[in-house]
């Protein structure tokens, strides 16, 4: 008889049942119930935008003309326009980039950089009196040209320091600022050369377009009186 | 218009409404839809041109229930009636004014005048705001000019997204009902430039041929 000892395999302990693992699905389910239920509602209230192809919609203007007529009126509209476009020698301002050209008969003769107005409100403390320093926009005219210009500063140009302006008409002139040249183009604007060459190029000035020393040359000696200066 | 093709309509119209702008010695734009160019111009010469990314109207609608809004017939003269051009600025004012000090009362320390010396100091400029490159401009006409960078997105799951965040702004009491706007895209850049053109008075003629 053998006497060998019996071999008992050890009993495996049933694994334990994950009851979590329904609670935490469950758990997750409501999560995403909820917060797609809230979207929805949110969505619901949202209004967001939409967008519709631009479309053409004949205005009254747009009738049923015969096409001899119509090529009357365009003839007519063609010639007004013709009448009022800019010839000879123009200046153009753009004053967002701070750039000025000088057209000749169409062409670009001259680029320079330029400053323009900053845009700025400046009040004045004793009145709440207002100032905006933009350049202005549209067509304007070179009213004159001056040589070795002086400034008579208006009260802004002292408010701005913080300066009471002075009574004494004298203590307003400065005859360095406005550089060698002027252009006027009228209400106090003004196209000019300026001490502060580092910050051409850049919306500093009170409404004036600053030039450079070489380009303001160019532009006094080729832009006669009745110039016309578009600034956009 | 001359040649042997017959004049459109709608283009002669255009004309003529451009006749009665460039009388006048302002600024204005030319949006043309078809060629999605808008022209700052004067005198009826072209100052400068905008290439548009994109030309829609934006309107605000429930999710899933977009009902598309009218056009506005053109071709047509609009007016900004209120623009960021007008309402963008900055102000400065200084607390109080001093007296301005005299000549001899002038102390050392004080910056030399410009012209003074030969070597000008440069002033330190008044640093001015970048504009926006999105905003909305009133049109007398009723609707809104809307300039943007960026469309809002139109897919389904964006459109979704943004009705959420609409109705979560809402429910915060934050949200914001805007009139329908013809929206033009560019780019930022672009959007910046056209800002301050975007005030009170500015005429946008929008000229399609049909």
């Amino acid at each position: 008889m053998s006497t060998e000892p019996e071999v008992t395999t050890p009993v495996q302990e049933p694994a334990p049942k994950k009851r979590w693992l329904p609670a935490v699905a469950l758990f997750f389910v409501a999560v995403l119930v909820l917060c797609c239920g809230s979207a929805a509602v949110l969505a619901r209230l949202g209004r967001p935008f939409v967008a519709s192809p631009f479309n053409a919609t004949p205005s009254a203007a747009v009738t049923d003309a015969d096409v001899s007529l119509l090529r009357r009126r365009a003839v007519a509209a063609e010639k007004e326009i013709e009448k009022v476009h800019p010839k000879g020698v123009f200046i153009v301002v753009d004053t967002y980039r701070n750039r000025l050209q000088l057209v000749e008969n169409g062409k670009v003769i001259r680029t320079a950089v330029c400053s323009t107005g900053t845009g700025i409100v400046l009040k004045d403390p004793r009145n709440g009196k207002t100032w905006i320093f933009d350049t202005p926009l549209g067509e304007r005219t070179v009213e004159r040209k001056v040589k070795h210009p002086v400034w008579a500063k208006p009260d802004w140009a002292f408010v701005e320091e913080g300066v009471i302006p002075p009574k004494d008409p004298n203590e307003r002139f400065d005859d360095a600022s406005l550089g060698d040249y002027a252009l006027y183009i009228g209400d106090g604007y003004i196209i000019h050369g300026t001490l502060f060459k580092s910050l051409l190029g850049r919306r500093v000035t009170h409404g004036c377009i600053r030039l450079g020393d070489e380009d303001l040359v160019f532009v006094y000696k080729h832009a006669p009186i009745g110039t016309r200066v578009y600034l956009y | 218009m001359a040649g042997d093709v017959p004049p459109d309509p709608a283009r002669v119209a255009a004309l003529e409404l451009e006749a009665g702008l460039a009388k006048r010695p302002s600024v204005y734009l030319v949006l043309d839809p078809q060629r999605r160019m808008l022209e700052i111009k004067a005198r009826g010469t072209i100052l400068d041109t905008i290439q548009l990314a994109g030309i829609e109207i934006m309107s605000q609608q429930p999710v899933l229930r977009a009902r598309h809004p009218a056009h506005p017939p053109i071709p047509a003269v609009w007016t900004v009636k209120e623009g960021p051009g007008d309402t963008d600025r900055e102000v400065v004012a200084p607390k109080e004014l001093r007296p301005a000090p005299k000549d001899d009362e002038e102390d050392e320390s004080a910056e030399p005048t410009p012209g003074a010396s030969p070597a000008v100091p440069t002033p330190t400029p008044t640093p001015v705001p970048m504009p926006p490159p999105s905003y909305r401009s009133r049109l007398t006409n009723g609707w809104d000019l809307w300039i943007t960078d960026t469309l809002p997105p139109q897919s389904l799951f964006g459109t979704l997204v943004a009705a959420v965040r609409d109705g979560w702004r809402r429910v915060r009491g934050l949200g914001e009902d805007h009139v329908p706007a013809v929206t033009l895209a560019m780019t930022d850049e672009d959007a910046r430039r056209v800002h301050h053109l975007m005030r009170g008075g500015t005429s946008i003629l929008i000229v399609s041929e049909m």
